[in-house]
């Protein structure tokens, strides 16, 4: 009988919180399209993603095809950004560069993503694991920086994936502890408690609850993963460890033009602006985000 | 206190022991050894045996692993390969070098950061507070090494300021130290600016829409000495927290740093020694970059409990 | 004529009228003893121990540092530096080397045979190029100043391979030839002395007051002659960053930069702060192949890609536009230049044929990888050109770019690659024997060998007259045209630069920092 009672309440509950997260979910994305920077990082990211989806039907020429007559020749109307010491189209290497480091970004984000959330959820879920996870992750995390990457890419060798695998590792702890302290937030609220009260399995209450519940921090964070990541391929490209030529990544251009610097400048400029443009855009989105996410930050803003 | 610094300086030996086992994964994942590099690239097979024997590379990866540990113990981080003389000699005569790099890009990030914070929030909504928040954004979205590459463009070659690479010890010479330190600590601090400005606005708007600032302007204070003497007092503290992982991010970054400015630090010794599979100086030097920042961090915990009366009482 | 035409085509179009400084030996400004000289090389010296390694980057300081017996002079001849003469018995048995006397030592010590006799010793342990010495029976001292090698058969091509400067047979005190490579004390009897060493950073050497200069010698000539040193310190400066070190000169921090990319020198070359120095040619760069691995262990489908080859273009974006093109295996006009055999296999990127000799080979689409490094810009970029123009003719090639010591690891096994960049730079500049020592015996550059080259090297190291081996060798060329383990892409140069007050530099395989000074 009293059971009974206990299982209407849970219903009543989980009713309610679907409609509310309904509602959550429209109030965000309102919240989200009224927010200035988001748009505006939102407009410049998507401008990028879609040039590079594009990217062989707006680059001019083969960005691998080198043309001995036209070496280092500085921007002119038929080379929009010049072209490199091997005569190759630099406008073109730039738009297929941010097709590779975008994915590159993409790829970490995903696997950092599925990563953090298995670890995270593991240690945040499963007490006798979390001491042993995270002492783990703290040894990850002690390696300041990039140092990890770099030192991983530089002894794995240089190729994108490898270059994925480097700042993967990287960057999961980062993302395994914000999950897991979301986790150990959700698990104590009443809700969840009443639904391991009742005896839910716990694959329900991982995913309905404390996982729905975990995931907009972990949004917010893989959105700075995601620029993290361009401008770390663009640092193990530097260092002659990242995804290796003659396919362009933005690093890689940038790399192969610091030898001209001042002979033939433009190689280097136009990636490193094109970098710029890409981190600015995902810059401004995870700003938006965490404005509309976090309770806290937004009580700033609104103080402002 | 004691009991503070105590516990967490023994919390951070596991985190070293980590560290540790993640060095040999690297040494036994890079291909190729050293002997290439030692006896010339056309050495026959035997004279590099030779030398993987003198060496003890011979042995099984678990076995040199057991020694080194065995050494560690000791306090002996072991003999480069290359280098000719000890680990620690070789990592503590380079650490000068990034923790000043390091340091100064700290203190050129903090200043910045908050005097354009502190700009911004105080012309709140007027075009300085957008030139701010915008100068802070790109510093936050541009690759560093490339601010770098511009930096030596502009201001060693274009302009001949600063010399455009070459370290100066401070003892030596100081005003060259510091010229010789000044773009490549600007080009690595310049990320971190972004961070402390931004930091430092949003902290200082929550402050100043306090009562207790708002009483202080309402008694009529000057309103220079409401903003500094409340407001960013109350302000720096959040900062504060985050020089723990922003020092880490620094000396990450400063690998790239060294190598654009040719400075001899930790970081292009640790990379330098990966490409030439000098193992001792890989191992050692990733062990004692992560122990200065555990040690940071701990640091930082400690000023911070020191700070904020409501963490010390926390605790 | 291939030669001229290229170069006169890209090169000489692009300094246009202005001069490079070449190899001028009458200089009339007085010398001036006094100041610091500061050159920048890219890479750190893997060692200073000058005889272990073959380092290019070691090289260049080591050889202001120490000194050998015998040395290369300027037109590749050996010629005695600590040596007074060489006394060779008719049977070509026993080589008595007689010494200079009162040859000092850094640590004030004098030179004696006891200390030829341990380098020597140290040289067949540890030395870099420790094959030289093996047919060296054994190693006596005969006098105060006098050392005997004795060899079970004769070995016609000995002083060559002892003068060689690859891994230098430095001579150094006996009690530092006692140590372990890299564990020794720097002390050389070179006119400049080892004062410290900042890996990442710099060398600095002093100038040695007690040098002892030879007599037999009017000036500096190759490794050797009467060398004067004008300048307080040297110091080396390791700047990575080829764009830092361009800045560096141009500023004037340093005075000389080691290797300058060439559209540097393009800009350069009207700035009257700076002399440009142009060191051609300085190497070989060579296309390798892997024999045991298909699809290039088929002689037809080498064959193939040597015909596509458009080397031409290869060399024009591997060097950045300095090289020359020529289809021998020793530099043309040189005492072994082979004349025209191979010619009409060489540069002449003739698809039809390539397709037609893939067809031959039963080529099927098969990966071809392209093993270079990241390390060594022409290597790379060589190996991204080639890939490219053998993908043209219907080649699966791909390019795997890994760092150097990756690259020298897979390169020493069967399987894993199929081509490989490499540049030759010390091995052409000592002619056949050293060249063609790295294409026979167990480990040949394409792993496996060609028993008629493995026979043509034999024949040529024992035949005695320059003649004889002058024969040989044209027949070692038309071999390799037959089986085509390698191909010679072409010959690139070294773009070396110094403010315009360094006077008395002479481009040479190293920078020379003895008879330079600084003008007023």
């Amino acid at each position: 009988m009293v059971a009974d009672t206990e299982i209407a309440d849970v219903r009543a509950i989980k009713r309610e919180l679907a409609k509310a997260r309904r509602r959550g979910w429209a109030r965000f994305m309102r919240r989200l399209a009224a927010h200035g920077s988001f748009k505006i990082g939102f407009a410049l990211f998507l401008m990028i993603v879609m040039l590079a989806l594009c990217a062989n039907f707006v680059a001019p020429y083969d960005p691998n095809k080198s043309d001995y007559r036209s070496i280092l020749m500085p921007p002119s109307l038929d080379h929009w950004f010049g072209t490199d010491g091997f005569g190759r189209d630099i406008f073109s290497r730039v738009i297929h560069g941010t097709r590779v480091s975008l994915g590159i970004g993409l790829a970490v984000v995903v696997a950092t993503g599925v990563l953090g959330i298995f670890f995270g959820l593991l240690a945040g879920y499963v007490r006798w694991l979390d001491n042993l996870l995270m002492r783990i992750m703290d040894g990850l995390m002690a390696f300041p920086g990039v140092l990890l990457a770099i030192a991983l890419a530089a002894a794995l060798g240089p190729s994108a994936l490898n270059a994925v695998i480097a700042l993967t590792i990287t960057f999961t702890p980062r993302t395994a502890r914000v999950v897991r302290s979301s986790v150990l937030v959700v698990r104590e609220l009443p809700y969840v408690e009443a639904a391991l009260a009742v005896g839910a399995g716990h694959g329900r209450i991982i995913f309905r609850y404390i996982l729905a519940n975990s995931l907009s921090p972990l949004i917010v964070q893989l959105t700075f993963v995601f620029a993290v990541s361009i401008l770390a391929e663009a640092i193990l490209s530097f260092l002659g460890v990242g995804p290796p030529p003659p396919a362009p990544s933005l690093g890689n251009i940038i790399a192969e033009g610091r030898n001209y610097l001042q002979d033939a400048g433009w190689i280097a400029l136009f990636p490193g602006l094109a970098i710029a443009a890409a981190v600015l855009g995902l810059n401004l989105m995870g700003d938006g985000l965490r404005d509309v996410t976090d309770p806290r930050m937004r009580s700033e803003r609104e103080a402002g | 206190m004691i009991y503070f610094l105590l516990r967490r300086l023994a919390s951070a030996l596991p985190v070293l022991f980590v560290v540790s086992l993640v060095s040999f994964v690297i040494i036994a994942i890079v291909p190729g050894d050293v002997t290439a590099e030692i006896a010339g690239s056309d050495s026959t097979e035997i004279q590099r045996a030779e030398i993987r024997e003198r060496l003890g590379l011979d042995r099984p990866l678990h076995e040199q692993a057991l020694r080194w540990y065995g050494r560690l113990l000791q306090g002996d981080l072991g003999q480069s390969f290359l280098l000719n003389r000890p680990v620690t000699e070789a990592v503590l005569e380079r650490l000068p070098v990034t923790l000043s790099l390091a340091g100064l890009a700290l203190v050129l990030a903090i200043v910045l950061g908050v005097l354009l914070g502190i700009l911004a929030a105080t012309k709140h909504g007027t075009w300085l507070d957008q030139g701010s928040m915008s100068l802070a954004l790109f510093g936050l979205s541009i690759p560093d090494f490339w601010f770098a590459l511009v930096l030596i463009s502009v201001f060693a070659v274009g302009l001949g300021w600063f010399p455009s690479g070459g370290y100066v010890p401070a003892s030596e010479n100081f005003w060259g130290w510091a010229k010789s330190m000044t773009l490549p600590a600007l080009a690595l601090a310049i990320t971190q600016m972004g961070v402390i400005a931004r930091m430092t606005r949003s902290a200082m708007l929550e402050v100043m829409s306090q009562d207790y600032i708002r009483t202080a302007k309402a008694k009529g204070m000057v309103r220079r000495t409401v903003i500094f003497k409340h407001a960013l007092r109350n302000a720096l503290i959040p900062i504060i927290t985050v020089i723990g992982v922003m020092t880490g991010v620094l000396l990450g970054g400063a690998v790239v740093i060294e190598s654009v400015f040719s400075l001899p630090g930790v970081g292009r010794l640790i990379i330098g020694a990966i490409q030439r599979r000098d193992y001792p100086i890989i191992q050692g030097g990733l062990l004692i970059t992560a122990a200065v920042f555990v040690f940071v961090n701990i640091m930082v915990d400690l000023a911070y409990g020191w700070l904020d009366p409501r963490v010390r009482h926390g605790r | 004529m291939q030669r001229t035409f290229s170069r006169r085509k890209l090169f000489g179009a692009l300094f246009g009228a202005v001069t490079i400084i070449s190899v001028d030996v009458s200089v009339a400004n007085a010398q001036t003893a006094g100041g610091n000289l500061i050159v920048a090389q890219s890479s750190n010296p893997p060692s200073l121990d000058a005889m272990v390694t073959t380092s290019q980057a070691s090289r260049n300081i080591t050889m202001n540092i120490y000194e050998t017996l015998y040395g290369f002079s300027e037109d590749i001849r050996p010629i005695p530096i600590l040596a007074e003469d060489v006394e060779i018995s008719q049977d070509g048995l026993t080589y008595r080397f007689l010494l200079r006397q009162g040859v000092m030592f850094h640590n004030g010590k004098e030179m004696t045979a006891e200390d030829v006799k341990a380098s020597l010793d140290r040289y067949k342990q540890h030395g870099g190029t420790g094959t030289m010495l093996e047919p060296v029976k054994s190693i006596e001292v005969t006098g105060d100043y006098e050392v005997t090698l004795t060899f079970d058969e004769p070995s016609p091509t000995f002083l060559e391979a002892f003068a060689s400067p690859r891994a230098p047979a430095v001579i150094i005190p006996a009690e530092e030839a006692a140590k372990e490579p890299n564990e020794i004390e720097f002390i050389g009897t070179g006119p400049y002395k080892f004062v410290e060493y900042v890996p990442d950073s710099h060398v600095t050497l002093e100038r040695f007051e007690d040098y002892t200069p030879n007599e037999n010698f009017e000036g500096i000539d190759g490794f050797g002659g009467r060398k004067t040193a004008y300048l307080d310190t040297v110091t080396f400066r390791v700047i990575p960053e080829p764009g830092a070190a361009v800045a560096a000169l141009e500023t004037g921090e340093i005075q000389m930069l080691e290797q300058i990319p060439v559209p540097t020198a393009r800009r350069l070359a009207s700035n009257e702060n700076i002399k440009l120095y142009e060191n051609m040619p300085w190497a070989f760069l060579t296309f390798v192949f892997n024999m045991k691995e298909a699809p290039s262990d088929n002689p037809k489908f080498r064959e193939a890609v040597q015909v596509a080859l458009n080397n031409e273009e290869v060399m024009g974006i591997a060097t950045e536009g300095l090289f020359q093109l020529y289809h021998g295996w020793m530099y043309e006009g040189s005492p072994y230049d082979a004349g025209d055999i191979g010619q009409e296999y060489y540069n002449i990127a003739d698809s039809e044929r390539a397709k037609q000799l893939l067809a031959e080979a039963g080529y099927n689409n098969e990966p071809f990888s392209i093993l270079t490094d990241s390390n060594i810009p022409e290597h790379g970029k060589a190996a991204i050109v080639i890939a490219e123009q053998l993908q043209a003719v219907g080649i699966n090639a791909t390019v795997n770019q890994v760092d150097w010591p990756t690259a020298l690891n897979i390169r020493l096994q069967d399987s894993g690659w199929n081509g490989w960049t490499l540049m030759m730079g010390i091995e052409p500049y000592l002619g056949p024997v050293a060249l063609i020592s790295t294409l026979t015996g167990d480990q040949p550059h394409f792993r496996a060998t060609d028993d008629q080259l493995d026979q043509l090297y034999e024949e040529l190291i024992s035949t005695d007259s320059e003649e004889g081996r002058k024969e040989v060798f044209a027949r070692i060329q038309q071999r390799l045209y037959e089986f085509f383990g390698v191909v010679k892409l072409g010959e690139t140069g070294l773009m070396q630069a110094t403010r315009a007050n360094v006077e008395g530099f002479k481009p040479f395989r190293f920078p020379r920092v003895y008879d330079v000074w600084l003008a007023e």
